[in-house]
């Protein structure tokens, strides 16, 4: 494990509008270790999905920079980006769904990355899928398929953005499991952001807690839990109401500041 | 892939029969209005209710018909007003899409262009007529320019708000997994836009028509068009009911091949 694998330095982000700027970030600092689950949880509007952004390149930092192993972050090194909709395209089959990125990067035809691909679909149950469209699937297994689709392509690292908020709660819970083994199994560094305090202690090794626009990093709460196999069985960690009040009061005070 | 089994309780076969029974009943309402307007047309001419000089009457629309299909016109003016429509169809089709996916593209042709859009969208198109005429010259070529202007700029105004209005979270996962904008292109947003593309075709097919017939009227010497025109001028109102009858069979036909086409789509 090193300390730097992931480094957010001084990051700041401002948005441009016509009505004015937006300040959504101000000097984020930040790092990540490998294997981690970490969970960012703040006010909604905090600048969350923002966070995600810059680290996937999709933005770039106002100023402060982002590192990767010491080195600034580009297009080489590969971020794996998964949105609350599972947003599978609909006239793709899963197989075609999941070989996207391999197309994309023209892989296609790799033999090594087409077997890892369907080592991935066999190994979480979606073999036998593998030729039906996303319409076909229950929500649980269009997200697992969406998973399957970011791993393909090995990311160094997995973003997660609310990924689960669009499931029913049973769903939900038995979501979390299934993502939580398989990113335990594939030993996948993760940054997940979520509004359920409840989901970021029972999947994280941390949590960050954002204050209210523009936003710093609070506190950062490390999750040390009883039981550590599944995230259902560390809901019933003793400790676990006693860092749900905490990072309720957290946030509750990041949201009154304004 | 898994498939229901045909395996139906008796509630449900009741209902599918209740179902069937009621398509039937439609149809043969359908087909019975068709035979009493028909038939009551005839009688009313026949009876000179109607004077058949102003009103014709089918048996007489059937005669020119059977004329026209023994003289071997009748195709002859079916072809010419089929090219013309199936050619400034796909040309039209084609070229709106294909503007479309520029404007699409480029943000700033986008801006610049919207206002000629928006005002050639609102011309009605016919007033361009006589400039046609002169620009292209009297004949096919007018006709066809005409049948493409009526649908170009409906098809570039459809397909490039389908494209715009692709979810940009599948947009940004396309980027997060490295893909350049051709590939956003082709594996995204035209995909995406399949169906709104379907229901242009169908647009275009009734816009086609419209465009060769008004074309037609304005400046040929042959074509079903020009045998209403004509008809109506010299008072042959027979000649003008039966090329009408025949242009409403064409135009089904043109219909329902895109429906064919339609379902072919929506199964993926
Ligand atoms: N493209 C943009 N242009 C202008 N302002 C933006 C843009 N994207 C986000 N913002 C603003 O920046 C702030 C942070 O947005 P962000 O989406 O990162 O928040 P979030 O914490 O993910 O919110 P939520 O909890 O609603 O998901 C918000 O106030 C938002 O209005
Ligand atoms: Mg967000």
């Amino acid at each position: 494990m090193s300390d730097d694998y992931l480094q957010l330095k001084d990051v700041s982000l401002s948005y441009h509008t016509k009505e004015g700027e937006i300040k959504a970030l101000k000097n984020i600092n930040f790092c990540v270790k490998q294997n981690e689950y970490i969970s960012i949880v703040g006010p909604s509007g905090c600048g969350k999905t923002t966070i995600l952004s810059l680290i996937s390149g999709l933005l770039k930092p106002s100023s402060g920079e982002v590192l990767f192993e010491g080195k600034k972050l580009d297009k080489s090194i590969q971020i794996g980006y998964m949105f609350q909709r599972d947003n599978l395209f609909e006239w793709r089959t899963i197989y075609k769904n999941v070989i996207l990125g391999l197309e994309l990067k023209g892989m296609a035809k790799d033999k090594q990355s087409l077997e890892r691909a369907n080592n991935l679909l066999k190994k979480y149950g979606l073999y036998d899928f593998k030729d039906c469209y996303p319409s076909e699937l229950s929500g649980g297994m269009r997200q697992r398929a969406a998973l399957i689709r970011t791993l393909v392509l090995k990311p160094k690292v997995l973003l997660l953005d609310e990924p689960f908020s669009a499931l029913d709660y049973q769903t939900k819970l038995n979501v979390c499991d299934d993502v939580h083994s398989i990113i335990t199994k594939e030993k996948q560094t993760v940054i997940a952001v979520t509004h359920d305090i409840g989901e970021a202690i029972s999947m994280s090794d941390r949590v960050a807690i954002l204050s209210s626009r523009p936003s710093i990093i609070k506190t950062v709460q490390e999750i040390h839990l009883q039981h550590i196999d599944s995230p259902l069985k560390r809901r019933e960690s003793p400790e676990f109401s006693k860092y749900f009040d905490n990072i309720w009061k957290e946030i509750d005070n990041a949201e009154k500041k304004d | 892939m898994q498939r229901k089994k045909i395996d139906y309780s008796n509630e449900h076969i009741k209902y599918l029969k209740l179902k069937k029974t009621d398509k039937i009943t439609t149809i043969l309402a359908q087909i019975f209005l068709l035979i009493t307007i028909i038939a009551l047309w005839e009688l009313l001419t026949q009876l000179k209710v109607l004077d058949p000089f102003f009103w014709s009457s089918p048996s007489r629309m059937f005669k020119t018909l059977f004329d026209m299909i023994s003289s071997g016109s009748l195709f002859e003016h079916i072809g010419i007003t089929m090219a013309e429509t199936i050619l400034g169809f796909i040309i039209a089709t084609a070229l709106g899409y294909f503007i479309a996916v520029l404007l699409w593209w480029s943000e700033k042709l986008r801006k610049i262009l919207d206002p000629y859009i928006v005002v050639l969208n609102a011309l009605p198109k016919i007033a361009l007529g006589p400039i046609i005429i002169i620009w292209v010259g009297a004949g096919m070529p007018a006709i066809i320019t005409m049948c493409i202007l009526i649908c170009v700029v409906i098809t570039t105004l459809s397909m490039l708000s389908a494209f715009l209005s692709c979810d940009k979270d599948k947009i940004a996962l396309m980027r997060s997994m490295g893909a350049n904008k051709f590939q956003i292109l082709f594996k995204l947003i035209l995909p995406n836009a399949l169906p709104e593309f379907v229901s242009v075709l169908k647009i275009n097919v009734g816009m086609s028509w419209v465009g060769t017939i008004m074309g037609e009227y304005l400046v040929s010497k042959a074509g079903l068009g020009y045998l209403i025109v004509y008809g109506g001028q010299v008072f042959k109102l027979d000649l003008v009911m039966a090329s009408t009858l025949v242009l409403c069979l064409l135009a089904c036909v043109m219909y329902l091949f895109v429906g064919i086409l339609e379902k072919k789509v929506r199964k993926k």
